[in-house]
């Protein structure tokens, strides 16, 4: 392990830092081979950060670019999957219809819905999860695998059981409703069940996989934090408030930021908890979600031109809530 | 301890170069490998011919590919199969607009045969040029549905789902409805309308917790599908708003699901699966293919209940083409594995290992067909009620969007009023919903 | 408050009464779950546990008996037969090897590559990081549904139809590992180690080497089995690009069991049971991983 070195002495020898005795005139050919290592020095730090994130860069370039470039410029043409290279052009017309496109707006409200009952129970108790996990635990490894079998669970298994378990007349959930004397829910039909049903499709799927980032984030606390607040005479939860939240600021920004994100675009609950063969999110489109109704404007009916403009339109959305979110903070923290 | 992480960490690095470069040479070495193995050379001087299948077809399940492959010993036959037409067809369609990833044979479900004609009909092979295809040998409205304006035709029929409807016996009996299958049809031959007052009489004295039909959806659909014209005109527009036989069917469907006829539910669904374990329902618009459904969902107490009775019109539902795309690496050999496949013989034996009914008349007077028989139905001419409904069903007009508006009316409209919409409230959200998916 | 007491077994009984008081003082890594920790985690786990657990039940009845109600609770006698059947009409050996292959290469690239630039974000000063990192995370933000079209048409024009590098390269772009990657690292990677080694000398690579990723474990084995389980389970765009008689990964070979007009649900549990159950093992070797990274103890006066 790297020594800790409590003076900063000069980098140009490897190796050491306390100087034995005051070093000899340099000659010549040592003063050059110095300035040649300073030089390199100085170039790997100005250009090896360049150097770190041009793989990820230049494979998005390759991959991830185009496929941007191309939905923006179909959002901009009236073009049918069936024909992609018969592109009429439209202008913004994709993109003002949708102020009229009451479909559109059922789905954003839907997002909205389905988004915070989803989101906020979801990051919570994943928080709580990684907060036990981090515990000294008997079968620690085996709790481990569990948290992310939702996620490893596939589509079609998943969608059978949450279907069988919200069904009207059989499901299970409505039967064990009627023991306690609530009547048959329809959870498909209504508006409020369904949009519950589907939130706890996505809560079971993705709060085991918050909470490994989570337990990640707080293994790399030292401990030492944690000796120095007991020792100040803080209990369990306050060295979780004053000690574990604070190290995960950064770690609970980007659940946050990932997860608003994620929410924004959620399809595959609602499509699998619709049975039906189109993706409208139930007969009176009461769960379609944005991403649903991309999907279906894209690939059910093949609106290539709409549906990139639906995809866009939810681009621009994030950005102007990422926008209202940073001028709050910002005046929070001025304010404060 | 930093002896032993550090040879951790040195057997890590060295298994993820390893895989790394496995996994890339295994991707750039498969280059001339994938590809000599799908488009033939690849097994032993073998021609390989594939077919993209979505999940209907029975093909293998009746032996049809180890038969063939008997004929022709120069021939291996694989498929790519995937259960729901949602997934296929998209992935069809992209495969073609980049003419990359075909299969040597691709199916063609019923719904999207006339987008299939009217966009891509140039990347298909015209069947009706090629030698030993002869068109009569397929009814007439079948071999109508994948041909183009000037006399293309992309795709051969392979089964098709004429539309009786089966009813269970003794559920009839019970509430005092005749049960014998010629009778049964006399109460509403050549009139819908006959169909719903027949179902308000077994309602009167209906077993309880029995509706007379399973969904109405599947009413309505029966419906539409027995008509001459459906969405489209035959100049290509669509007219599904304004043509009276929609609208009327609609509100028959409407009138019948707010009396409490149909069961309130959508099809091919576990709801739907378990009512018909249950035994919930008295009748329901049966295409061949739907007896397999019975059959599988039903408890074994429910053999022999059935009876097959023939529609008040007789309509289509459902149905497959193969058709061959030009681009393909071997052409001739997949003509002649179509038409193989599509044969009469063939397709007759379909239909007796899984009940897909043959769109060749040829296979009408074939044994396994008029001799064909069904669990569910006991001893039910199911044949010969079938080929009767085949030949009875109007010509109509396709259009590339049918499978969307269709879609719009059951699972946007009618439904609707089993939740308590009215009938013009079920009709007003679903020309919405409509409208709005056609909008390109 | 004081904090129980608890003697690790095993461990030598003579330490001074400041040291034992310490040791207990620790939340976190330390102490023993109570009693409520277990009951919770007993809990969340049946909730996550009972879909898979009932595939299994699924795959363990025939078609008939799942249609019924109420459903089947306790297992069937078919298990082992529909795996069976499921693993040679799916031809779920060759799956198996290519999706390892497009898994493992996806997560272990995604892992190394979002960890060397998590790194240069959080703990480089460099011209442009803001406004880049900005981009990254934008990037994330347009819906990928569309995206598998003009995909398809890059990779019908490379001639990669039915390749696994169709599959493995457009996987290895993840915004998410890179966004994820700097979080973790502005947290877990103090700046007096990076400023020691500096000292000492050591290149941008080596601080990378030595420092970045030990520290970095834990993340790196949790980036490492989401991605692979993502990979594992993707089926959009596997299934537009390969075909089950060419080199299927496993969510494509698995689709090819629903034939006919009444799929054998059971038989399509068999396969979903038999596709899941690698990922579990992965998840049993890489959860191992996740313990204290070794900074734990090295930045101590």
């Amino acid at each position: 392990m790297a020594t800790r070195h409590d003076i900063a002495a000069p980098p140009a020898k490897e190796g050491g830092a306390a100087p034995a005795r005051p070093p000899a005139k340099p000659t010549e050919a040592e003063r050059r081979r110095r300035a040649r290592l300073s030089r390199r020095w100085q170039r790997d730090l100005k250009w090896s950060p360049y150097g770190f994130i041009s793989p990820f860069f230049l494979l998005f370039v390759a991959f991830g670019l185009f496929p941007l470039i191309y939905t923006a410029w179909a959002s901009l043409h009236t073009v049918e999957l069936t024909a992609p290279n018969d592109m009429q052009w439209a202008g913004l017309h994709n993109y003002t219809r949708i102020f009229d496109d009451e479909f559109f707006w059922n789905a954003a409200r839907n997002t909205l819905t389905i988004g915070i009952i989803s989101t906020v129970p979801q990051l919570a108790m994943a928080m709580g999860l990684a907060h036990i996990l981090n515990y000294r635990l008997r079968a620690s490894t085996f709790y481990r695998v569990i948290m992310l079998a939702p996620y490893a669970t596939s589509i079609a298994a998943a969608s059978l059981v949450f279907v069988l378990l919200f069904g009207r007349d059989y499901g299970m959930i409505n039967w064990a409703l009627h023991y306690v004397g609530v009547g048959k829910i329809d959870w498909q039909n209504d508006k409020w069940p369904s949009q519950i049903a589907v939130s706890t499709i996505i809560i079971w799927r993705w709060t085991g996989y918050n909470a490994l980032i989570y337990l990640a984030a707080m293994q790399a606390i030292p401990t030492d934090l944690y000796e120095s607040a007991a020792l100040d005479g803080a209990n369990r939860w306050r060295q979780f408030i004053h000690v574990t939240l604070p190290q995960l600021r950064p770690t609970i920004l980007f659940t946050c930021v990932v997860s608003t994100i994620g929410a924004s675009q959620v399809f595959g609950e609602p499509l699998i908890f619709d049975a039906n063969k189109g993706a409208s999110g139930g007969a009176e489109h009461q769960f379609q979600t944005l991403g649903l109704y991309l999907y279906e404007q894209g690939w059910v009916n093949m609106h290539l031109g709409r549906a990139s403009a639906i995809a866009w339109t939810m681009f621009l959305i994030l950005i102007v809530i990422g926008v209202v979110n940073y001028v709050i903070s910002r005046r929070l923290r001025a304010s404060s | 301890m930093r002896a032993s992480t550090r040879t951790a960490r040195r057997t890590v690095v060295l298994a993820a170069v390893a895989t790394l470069g496995a996994g890339l040479l295994a991707g750039c070495a498969d280059d001339s490998g994938g590809k000599s193995d799908s488009s033939g050379g690849g097994s032993k001087g073998k021609t390989t011919i594939t077919l993209g299948l979505f999940g209907t077809q029975g093909f293998k399940e009746a032996g049809l590919y180890t038969e063939y492959e008997k004929l022709h010993p120069d021939i291996k036959i694989q498929e790519n199969v995937v259960e729901r037409n949602e997934v296929y067809y998209p992935a069809l369609v992209n495969h073609l607009t980049t003419n990359s990833g075909l299969q040597d044979i691709q199916a063609i479900e019923v719904g999207n045969i006339a987008e299939a004609t009217q966009t891509f009909a140039s990347k298909f092979v015209d069947f009706s040029k090629v030698a030993g295809v002869n068109k009569s040998d397929w009814l007439d409205w079948k071999w109508q549905q994948a041909t183009t304006k000037d006399g293309q035709t992309i795709g051969l029929g392979t089964d098709i789902g004429p539309m009786a409807i089966c009813y269970r016996k003794d559920l009839f009996q019970q509430a005092g409805l005749p049960t014998d299958r010629d009778k049964v049809g006399q109460l509403w031959a050549g009139d819908w309308n006959k169909l719903v007052t027949a179902g308000e009489s077994y309602k009167k004295k209906a077993p309880k917790g029995t509706y007379f039909m399973d969904s109405p959806g599947g009413l309505l659909n029966a419906m539409i599908s027995s008509n001459q014209d459906k969405f489209y005109d035959s100049s290509g527009k669509v007219i599904y708003k304004t043509n009276p036989a929609i609208k009327s069917s609609f509100n028959l469907t409407a009138k019948a699901a707010s009396e409490g006829l149909t069961q309130p539910q959508t099809q091919f669904q576990p709801a739907w699966n378990s009512t018909i374990a249950n035994s919930k329902f008295a009748a329901i618009a049966c295409p061949p293919w739907m007896l397999g459904y019975l059959k599988g969902q039903s408890k074994p107490d429910a053999a022999g209940k059935w009876d097959v009775a023939a529609a008040p019109k007789a309509g289509n539902w459902g149905g497959t083409f193969l058709a061959v795309p030009k681009s393909g690496k071997n052409v001739t050999e997949a003509e002649k594995l179509a038409q193989w496949l599509t044969a009469p013989a063939q397709l007759a034996k379909l239909f007796s290992v899984q009940g897909s009914f043959p769109s060749t008349p040829g296979s009408y007077t074939m044994p396994l067909v008029t001799d064909a028989k069904n669990a569910m139905t006991a001893d039910a001419p199911i044949g010969k009620i079938f080929a009767d409904a085949a030949k009875a069903i109007p010509t109509q007009v396709i259009g590339p969007k049918d499978q969307i508006v269709q879609q719009g009316l059951t699972d946007n409209g009618v439904i609707l009023v089993t939740k308590g919409k009215s009938a013009a409230e079920a009709w007003a959200t679903a020309t919405k919903t409509i409208d709005n998916n056609l909008e390109k | 408050m004081t904090t129980t007491l608890t003697t690790p077994v095993g461990t030598a009984p003579k330490e001074s009464r400041r040291q034992r008081r310490s040791k207990a003082a620790r939340a976190g890594g330390t102490l023993h779950a109570g009693p409520i920790a277990y009951a919770v985690l007993i809990i969340f786990s049946i909730g996550s546990l009972f879909p898979l657990v009932w595939t299994a039940i699924a795959a363990s009845r025939d078609n008939n008996r799942l249609a019924q109600t109420p459903p089947p609770f306790w297992f069937g006698g078919n298990l082992f037969h529909n795996m069976n059947v499921a693993w040679n009409e799916a031809n779920l050996g060759k799956a198996f090897v290519n999706t390892t292959i497009v898994a493992g290469t996806s997560a272990l690239t995604v892992v190394f590559l979002s960890t060397i630039a998590g790194f240069a974000f959080a703990k480089l000063r460099f011209r442009g990081r803001n406004i880049l990192m900005l981009m990254v995370i934008g990037t994330m933000m347009v819906p990928p549904q569309l995206s598998v079209i003009p995909l398809y048409m890059m990779v019908a024009k490379l001639n990669w139809a039915d390749q696994l590098q169709a599959v493995v390269f457009p996987s290895l772009v993840s915004a998410f590992g890179v966004f994820f990657m700097r979080q973790y690292l502005l947290q877990a990677l103090p700046d007096e180690l990076i400023e020691a080694a500096r000292v000492d000398g050591a290149s941008s690579w080596r601080v990378v080497w030595h420092i970045v990723f030990p520290a970095a474990r834990p993340a790196m084995a949790v980036l490492g089995m989401l991605m692979f389980v993502q990979s594992w389970n993707d089926f959009l765009w596997p299934f537009l690009v390969l075909t089950q008689n060419g080199n299927p990964t496993v969510q494509v070979a698995l689709a090819g069991l629903g034939r006919g007009y009444t799929p054998d649900q059971s038989l399509i549990m068999g396969g979903a049971l038999l596709g899941t159950l690698p990922l579990l093992l992965v998840f049993a070797i890489f959860g191992k991983q996740i313990v204290g990274g070794i900074m734990q103890g090295a930045v101590k006066g």
